[in-house]
């Protein structure tokens, strides 16, 4: 019983180029389903299209085609689909740590204190950060920083969280920590994410399903993750998977 | 540990030399090095304290210095408020329409090199002696570096906080009190304080080419000191002058940029 949750039907979008004249066509005619509680992860060498389609779903886009979630054709943005960006500095610096989760909370009309606090305080709790509420942004490092993010896309429980490159900036040994606080939050909190990346072994450790885009958004993979979880080097079928994934980004 | 001593090797640094000055200063008013004129040019500085004291103690025709002071003080925080709300309201709609933008910002480029006593004559045909004048004046002087600082801050927001917002599914009041601001408070604050310098000597030099005698200001007063000879009141008043400045930079707009930028960390 898949459901699906959001419809991405014949999007195509141009950008004019510098000139004014001529147009730069990003994504060509690109159709796609998700289902419910699908961690999809999308790979594809730079200028694919793959964030100018994610920012197409998040709604910071205009765009030809048509984009459906579960509560019909979206129009511009919404909290149902929530960005998490690459830039450490997404967090409002003039807030807190809690108020900048607070705040979005509070945006989605709850006004109680006392929920709000309870809600920000179980978010922090989830990406481990307890007693950094009353910290500021420039306090804390980028992995802290995108913790916070997250923490503030799962608390906000949106059907779609739209991740682009989230751990790109970060050292491997922060990326490798986040990713498994990833799986776990995706694991017990059930939702679906859309999640861009380079890197072929983090889309195999973290995507049920896995697509890869070449230039103008064509999808020229798109597969089940066939290894389970939690995956390593070791699990069968890794190398396979891999190498697939590998020579359909590197097609030149 | 260094930064603190950094700062106690600058204090010592502005004490010393307020004192070498203030030595020499007394040793020309000694000298007599303009002979007779010498009182006027250099009045000994127990002159100017005891000045000081009896500007607001005796002040003038009866009046002490400190009603001047309340005067110019009400005008000043008049015009201040009314040229920083007008800069943000028009800042907000330049946000909104490009054809707004276009004609505030020629107005901003074009006003703002105006003196504003070159004004006073035209201003006082339209308002008459009043203290309305001089809060046009101090209107006029913080309001185009206040609607520069703050356009100029609106348009440098981050993409980024302006996506987020949209994101959260921000309105557009939400997104101008709740992101635009707050994001370019770092201009607003600087604007402020080129605003308030401004308007500070605007009102001065306003007060000092016409008084009005309903609500007579501290430039009135220094310009009754200097038509009188009273040279040692007139320096008393400048420093009264460098006091409030003092006050407003070190008591008000210091604590601002503490309780905002710096604790944000968008500010060292």
């Amino acid at each position: 019983m898949s459901e699906t949750v959001l419809e991405v039907r014949h999007l195509s979008k141009s950008f004019l180029n510098s000139g004014g004249k001529e147009t730069n066509e990003v994504l060509n005619d690109l159709s796609l389903t998700v289902e419910k509680n699908e961690f999809l992860c999308i790979l594809g060498p730079s200028g694919c299209g793959k964030t100018t389609m994610l920012r197409c779903v998040a709604g910071f886009e205009t765009y030809e085609g048509e984009i459906l979630t579960e509560h019909g054709v979206t129009h511009g943005p919404g909290t149902d689909r929530i960005m998490v960006f690459q830039d450490f500095n997404q967090l409002f610096p003039w807030k807190t740590v809690e108020k900048n989760i607070q705040y979005a909370l509070k945006l989605q009309g709850i006004r109680d204190k006392a929920v709000l606090k309870k809600k920000s305080d179980e978010a922090l709790h989830k990406v481990k950060l307890d007693g950094y509420q009353n910290y500021y942004p420039y306090q804390l490092s980028g992995g802290m920083k995108q913790r916070v993010a997250i923490a503030k896309a799962f608390a906000l429980k949106p059907g779609i969280i739209l991740m682009d490159e989230p751990f790109a900036a970060l050292d491997a040994m922060t990326r490798n920590r986040l990713q498994r606080k990833l799986l776990e939050l995706h694991s017990q909190e059930g939702c679906t994410i859309l999640f861009i990346t380079h890197n072929i072994l983090e889309a195999i450790a973290l995507g049920t399903r896995v697509i890869v885009l070449q230039n103008g958004g064509r999808i020229v993979v798109d597969e089940r993750n066939p290894i389970p979880r939690p995956v390593t080097p070791d699990s069968p079928g890794y190398g396979a998977f891999w190498t697939k994934l590998h020579d359909a980004l590197y097609v030149e | 540990m260094e930064e603190k001593k950094d700062r106690r090797r600058a204090l010592i640094t502005k004490i010393v030399f307020i004192i070498a000055m203030l030595v020499l200063w007394e040793i020309l008013a000694k000298a007599h090095i303009f002979g007779k004129r010498s009182e006027l040019v250099f009045p000994p500085l127990e002159a100017i304290g005891a000045a000081f004291v009896k500007n607001f103690s005796t002040g003038f025709a009866g009046t002490s210095l400190w009603l001047y002071i309340l005067n110019s003080m009400l005008l000043l925080l008049e015009g201040l408020v009314i040229g920083i709300v007008i800069a943000f309201i028009f800042s907000g709609l330049s946000m909104v329409s490009k054809t707004i933008d276009t004609i505030f910002n020629l107005c901003v480029s074009i006003f703002d090199l105006l003196p504003g006593v070159a004004l006073l004559p035209v201003v006082i045909v339209i308002f008459g002696v009043k203290p309305g004048v001089i809060v046009f004046l101090v209107v006029h002087a913080v309001l185009w570096p206040m609607a520069r600082n703050v356009l100029d801050g609106f348009k440098s927001v981050p993409e980024i906080y302006v996506e987020s917002g949209r994101n959260l599914g921000m309105n557009s009041v939400q997104m101008l009190t709740g992101i635009y601001v707050p994001a370019s408070a770092t201009y607003i604050i600087s604007g402020l304080k080129v605003g308030w310098a401004r308007a500070w000597r605007g009102l001065l030099s306003a007060e000092m080419i016409f008084g009005i005698a309903s609500m007579p200001g501290i430039g009135m007063y220094i310009n009754q000191m200097r038509t009188n000879m009273k040279n040692a009141e007139m320096y008393a008043t400048l420093i009264v002058i460098i006091i409030i400045g003092l006050v407003v930079q070190y008591g008000i707009l210091e604590p601002i940029e503490r309780a905002t930028v710096k604790k944000w960390g968008l500010m060292k």
